[in-house]
């Protein structure tokens, strides 16, 4: 068998031990600062990444590594507590391995979540946007043999983001109050922060926010057929005119991410209700 | 290895299996277009899979071989099969074929490829002339020069002949063929474009879009060989975000098919020019 395939299967098997007759239905991935969702399940069980075999550890700011799974918005959810990026210095393979298991425990959808720069000046710090498509910039996490299990060889990505499960979060935004823009993501490797002229490229090719992370996930999830919901939490604004005295800190980042948070975990727990 | 001794081992190889065969013209056929290669003459097939150093893969199957033989009265080497950079494999590999091409003696190199059709004008079927290129894949001469190919910092200003482009018109014109001239943006797959990143390659300019081609045209000019390229629309740009669209795999080969006469006509005429 191929080697990648067992050690996927063996972090399942780990992890369905670990949970005995519980049933994950949806994978959540937690973005920069919105760890915070993970408070609001019930009844959980957290594992840290450390403690299952050849599993990557997330070492960002703001990220802790644990799956935590138990019930949100009535149904069983496995939500990672930090995610693995490529500017950590992973290869691809390990930065999509947390999905792929994921999915081997048995999701049937998938919520990614992240903080990101907002690149068009409609976004505001602290505004939520649902992902309606992204560009991608980084590499692709498809490069290499193919994994015949999970999907095929060319991966249409017509639609990376589910169509119905964006009109449901418009739905409950409006019967929420909660306000919600829509937009492309534009996913780069980071670390370094963009500069303004990138900023004023990836509003040129049709960008509204821009981030580090989401998009590898996203297409290997797609790969596999799953339906994803994306939204953004903006914590940065466009700044290619930017003062002088503008310094982009990494703390006001996370400051800002809290601050949508709430919001943020009030929707996806009135979708999950629904899903 | 290093490269080089790759290249070394696999020219003594190949040497040898041609024994004394000089192609004059390198033609890389891309999905689909294979179909080329049946009306190559007195064939001699080399498969990459003896050749020391090739990479051997499920990927590249049974289709990845060297076609040497007759075309057009002149002599051709035709690669079936390519190697692409989604497969998992360095670009040092991806583009050791036209190396190897190079060291056979052509004069001019061919590529074909399917692609996706950005520009909102074009139709499936269509046969686009590739006047110009965007890479967003790695460049394939990173790394140390391969003096002995080219400089190290190559001119791209004219990737692509104007002479072989001008040729191409004249016979389209004479044969009644329709063609579209346009930029290729390569990048490496293996999924499909979202709606939005076929928007961003229309604002950069892009005309088409696929998953090879640019590295293989990057190592030819390396080594300053006119390269002559060619696309065949085989989707097209679905930015709108139709509900019902799907892009299926299935009928790009089927339209790769439809357009590959075309293609194997304007290739033979060419080359018979040459």
């Amino acid at each position: 068998m191929d080697s990648r395939i067992t050690i996927i299967n063996e972090i399942a098997s780990r992890v369905k031990e670990r949970i005995a007759n519980r049933k994950p239905e949806l994978g959540i991935v937690l973005g920069s600062g919105l760890g915070r969702l993970a408070d609001a399940i019930e009844d959980p069980i957290t594992i840290p990444y450390r403690l299952l075999p050849n599993f990557p550890i997330s070492t960002a700011v703001g990220h802790k590594g644990n799956f935590i799974i138990g019930k949100l918005g009535g149904k069983t959810v496995i939500a990672m507590q930090g995610r693995i990026h490529y500017y950590e210095g992973y290869g691809m393979d390990k930065v999509v391995l947390p999905i792929r298991v994921m999915m081997a425990v048995g999701i049937k959808t998938l919520i990614v979540s992240n903080a990101a720069g907002g690149v068009g000046f409609h976004l505001h710090l602290g505004d939520l946007m649902i992902i309606k498509d992204h560009i991608n910039l980084l590499p692709n996490p498809l490069i290499g043999p193919n994994f015949d299990q999970f999907g095929p060889r060319f991966p249409d990505m017509t639609r990376p983001y589910d169509p119905k499960l964006i009109k449901m979060a418009k739905e409950i935004g409006q019967e929420l109050g909660i306000e919600l823009k829509e937009g492309v993501y534009v996913g780069g490797t980071g670390p370094s922060y963009e500069t303004p002229a990138e900023y004023k490229f990836f509003r040129i090719i049709g960008g509204d926010a821009v981030g580090m992370s989401t998009i590898p996930e996203v297409i290997v999830a797609r790969h596999a057929n799953i339906p994803v919901f994306g939204i953004s939490v903006i914590t940065n604004e466009a700044h290619d005119d930017y003062a002088e005295d503008y310094v982009n800190d990494g703390q006001d980042v996370v400051v800002a991410a809290n601050a949508a948070a709430d919001r943020m975990t009030l929707l996806i727990t009135k979708m999950i209700e629904r899903i | 290895m290093s490269i080089i001794d790759t290249i070394k081992l696999a020219n003594e190889y190949l040497q040898q299996i041609l024994e004394g065969r000089k192609p004059l013209v390198g033609i890389v056929l891309g999905s689909g277009l294979g179909r080329l290669a049946d009306e190559i003459e007195d064939p001699l097939i080399i498969p990459y899979g003896r050749i020391p150093g090739f990479p051997v893969s499920t990927a590249i199957g049974h289709k990845g071989q060297f076609i040497v033989g007759k075309l057009s009265g002149k002599m051709v080497v035709a690669m079936q099969g390519r190697i692409h950079y989604y497969e998992g494999y360095g670009m040092n590999l991806v583009t050791l074929p036209i190396r190897m091409m190079k060291l056979m003696g052509i004069q001019y190199l061919f590529v074909s490829n399917a692609a996706g059709g950005t520009n909102l004008s074009y139709s499936v079927g269509d046969l686009m002339i590739i006047r110009d290129h965007i890479n967003l894949m790695p460049n394939p001469l990173i790394g140390p020069n391969l003096d002995d190919f080219g400089p190290r910092f190559p001119d791209m200003t004219r990737p692509y002949d104007p002479k072989l482009i001008q040729l191409a018109e004249e016979i389209a014109a004479q044969k009644g063929l329709t063609l579209q001239k346009g930029v290729y943006i390569g990048c490496s797959g293996p999924c499909y474009e979202t709606p939005a990143e076929y928007r961003y390659f229309r604002a950069i300019g892009g005309d088409a879009v696929g998953m090879s081609t640019v590295p293989e045209v990057i190592v030819a000019r390396h080594s300053s060989i006119p390269v002559f390229g060619i696309s065949v629309i085989t989707d097209v740009a679905h930015d709108t975000e139709d509900e019902e669209y799907v892009t299926d795999g299935e009928a790009i080969v089927k339209a790769a098919n439809a357009a590959a006469d075309k293609m194997i006509v304007l290739f033979r005429e060419m080359i018979a020019k040459l």
